[in-house]
């Protein structure tokens, strides 16, 4: 799979990336690109820049200087609406469920599907289908949650954190594959429902996702990332392909003990 | 990229119970089998969602007994649904505004103005529709403003007690210091009854089954109960919320501009004077019937026997005697027992699900 997708052109590809906060530079000329249903691994230490990349990928920030291209063209993200027009989703940390609604509901809100005939011109939802669209795409992603009709607070915390990937993955994976940007996926997530989150993420990529996923979490990045990129007080210190890799190394380059790879 | 264990998913059938399990994920085969919650569990949510239904069962079982026979009888189940009828209206508009995440206090004040606006009409021999409708339209444009103003990032509790007194002194200003009398020409929508039922209680099951019907089964109507859980959600779906907020303050103002106008057609007098009590009687009736002042949650049915309940302690207590401030006494009593239960149940169900349910996803093939 890496061989194929190195040689097309990026789902998302970021060049010359600056940015400054004020006098703060939080990232410092950054070249980075994921390709379709490539899992990228964003590290770094506390301050690095991770997040401020991520929110430039996302619409959330404009970056004083570099260009981002999204398919091989060139795009303005200039609000996070225009980031989801271009095929980009950002999974936040705290989720944004509603909690009262059913999963199904949060699943669909936003494209709703309605009843056909008159009913459907009076704004009436079609709840089956909806359920069905649901299940069927759940389906693909391999994800068993619990009855669609069970209202998301009443959910654990891996099944909420699988609903919120599922809900983005649902909205990226339309008729061109998009792209799914994670920020700490599984921070609050205990073991068993960290793997849960981690083949999940696995499946996305399968799918053709391209998925960028910001952790501090070295065997989670291990697990699922493809490639991994380091960054170190805004400037990018290692990109290198995950098996190619080790512990040690990624340590380094995560404090900074370890020379970059680009000097 | 499609992996074994998805193309075999559609030819095996699911294995019922499997998505309880608590076994690590590596399992191949097809997903989604809809989990069925314990019976306990589901005992626990039909108390929190119909606990409502079940007490007022039970006080009308109990008052059947204690005052019979003059209770339970159809003549004064009509009472009481009357007597329910307006503060239900009221109590809808409050709901709505709740659960879309905005008190609308002003609403007293809305129903003073409609109220007297389209008394003023009447008395000046204005057609009797028109008059009904500009207490409508004017009921929403307030919500309208209320709405706007909100949006600005003002706090809605704030704007609509300016409302209220905005709204008050209008309608004071209309009547001129006095009231509008002797209005029967909406009698029609007051005391007149219809097979036997008052024009206001089929006036509050119209407003109730169409704002049911809304909430539960409209995109417009989800998405609003949406926003009042989780703004941010619906945002990130690309959706304008703010639209819904507004939305939701001109619902739960022609609420009151409708609620003014039966109350105005049952007395057959405009009163300019707001009483505040009217919005305590809504409120209790809404947290009865266990919609989070929160927002997010909550049902217009359950709202509706909220007033019932309120309606049903006040008509049995009075019949068996009792002095009527012990009704207002057992109204808070209830409403503290009712938090207490929501409360309980919650916690105990989410510790349940936490016990029994894991999501899982097939590894697939890698
Ligand atoms: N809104 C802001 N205004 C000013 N400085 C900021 C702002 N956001 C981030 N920074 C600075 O930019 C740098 C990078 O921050 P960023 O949040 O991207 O780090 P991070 O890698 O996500 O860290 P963490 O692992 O703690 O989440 C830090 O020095 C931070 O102090
Ligand atoms: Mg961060």
């Amino acid at each position: 799979m890496n061989a194929t997708t190195t040689t097309t052109t990026p789902a998302l590809e970021l060049t010359g990336i600056d940015m400054h906060y004020g006098y703060v530079r939080a990232l410092d000329s950054i070249d980075f690109h994921v390709g379709q249903g490539e899992v990228v691994g964003l590290l770094g230490d506390n301050g690095a820049g991770k997040s401020t990349l991520l929110k430039i990928m996302s619409g959330a920030h404009r970056p004083s200087a570099g260009t981002v291209r999204v398919h091989g063209d060139e795009v303005e993200l200039h609000s996070p609406s225009a980031a989801t027009h271009a095929g980009i989703q950002m999974v936040y940390q705290d989720l944004a469920l509603v909690d009262a609604l059913d999963i199904a509901t949060n699943l669909n809100i936003g494209r709703e599907i309605l009843r056909p005939g008159i009913f459907g011109l009076l704004g009436f939802v079609d709840h089956k289908a909806q359920r069905k669209r649901s299940e069927a795409e759940l389906d693909k992603l391999g994800v068993r949650t619990a009855a669609m009709t069970r209202p998301v607070e009443m959910l654990s915390g891996g099944q909420r954190q699988v609903v919120a990937l599922a809900r983005s993955a649902t909205r990226v994976s339309g008729e061109q594959n998009g792209i799914l940007l994670l920020d700490e996926p599984t921070a609050a997530l205990g073991y068993e429902q960290t793997q849960v989150v981690q083949a999940l993420v696995r499946r996305m990529a399968d799918q053709g996702i391209a998925i960028v996923l910001v952790t501090h979490n070295l065997a989670l990045a291990n697990a699922v990332c493809d490639r991994m990129v380091v960054l170190n007080r805004g400037r990018k210190v290692a990109d290198v392909v995950t098996a190619e890799t080790d512990n040690d190394h990624l340590v380094g380059w995560i404090t900074g003990a370890r020379a970059s790879m680009f000097e | 990229m499609t992996s074994p264990a998805q193309a075999g998913g559609a030819a095996t059938p699911g294995t019922p119970g499997a998505a309880a399990s608590s076994t690590p994920p590596t399992t191949p085969g097809p997903a989604v089998a809809p989990a069925k919650d314990s019976a306990g569990v589901r005992g626990l949510i039909f108390l929190r969602d119909r606990g409502i239904f079940v007490l007022w069962v039970l006080l009308i079982a109990v008052f059947a007994v204690w005052a019979n026979p003059y209770f339970a009888t159809l003549n004064n189940a009509i009472l009481i649904a009357n007597a329910a009828a307006i503060s239900a209206i009221f109590a809808a508009g409050v709901a709505v505004g709740i659960i879309c995440g905005a008190l609308d206090l002003s609403i007293p004040g809305v129903a003073a103005l409609s109220s007297c606006v389209a008394g003023w009409m009447i008395t000046n021999g204005l057609p009797v529709w028109l008059a009904l409708v500009v207490g409508i339209v004017l009921g929403a444009l307030v919500g309208l403003v209320n709405g706007l103003i909100s949006l600005r990032g003002f706090n809605p509790i704030i704007v609509t007690i300016a409302m209220l007194s905005i709204t008050s002194a209008a309608a004071a200003i209309v009547a001129g210091g006095y009231t509008f009398p002797g209005l029967t020409q909406l009698d029609f929508m007051g005391t007149q009854r219809y097979l036997g039922i008052p024009a206001p209680v089929w006036i509050t099951a119209g407003v109730f089954l169409v704002g049911t019907v809304f909430l539960t089964k409209t995109r417009d109507g989800i998405r609003l109960m949406a926003v009042g859980g989780s703004a941010e959600a619906v945002r990130r779906s690309g959706i304008h919320s703010d639209r819904y907020k507004v939305f939701a303050f001109v619902i739960s103002s022609t609420c009151a501009g409708l609620g003014g106008l039966v109350t105005t057609a049952t007395v057959t007098e405009a009163n300019p004077s707001a009483s505040p009590g009217l919005i305590f009687t809504a409120l209790t009736a809404v947290a009865l019937a266990g919609v989070s002042l929160v927002g997010g949650r909550g049902s217009l049915p359950r709202v509706l026997v909220g007033a019932l309940v309120l309606a049903t302690i006040s008509n049995g207590l009075t019949i068996v005697g009792v002095q009527p401030y012990w009704a207002t006494g057992v109204t808070g009593a209830l409403l503290i027992g009712s938090l207490t239960l929501e409360r309980w149940v919650t916690t105990s169900v989410s510790r349940r699900l936490m016990a029994t349910a894991q999501a899982s996803v097939h590894t697939g093939t890698r």
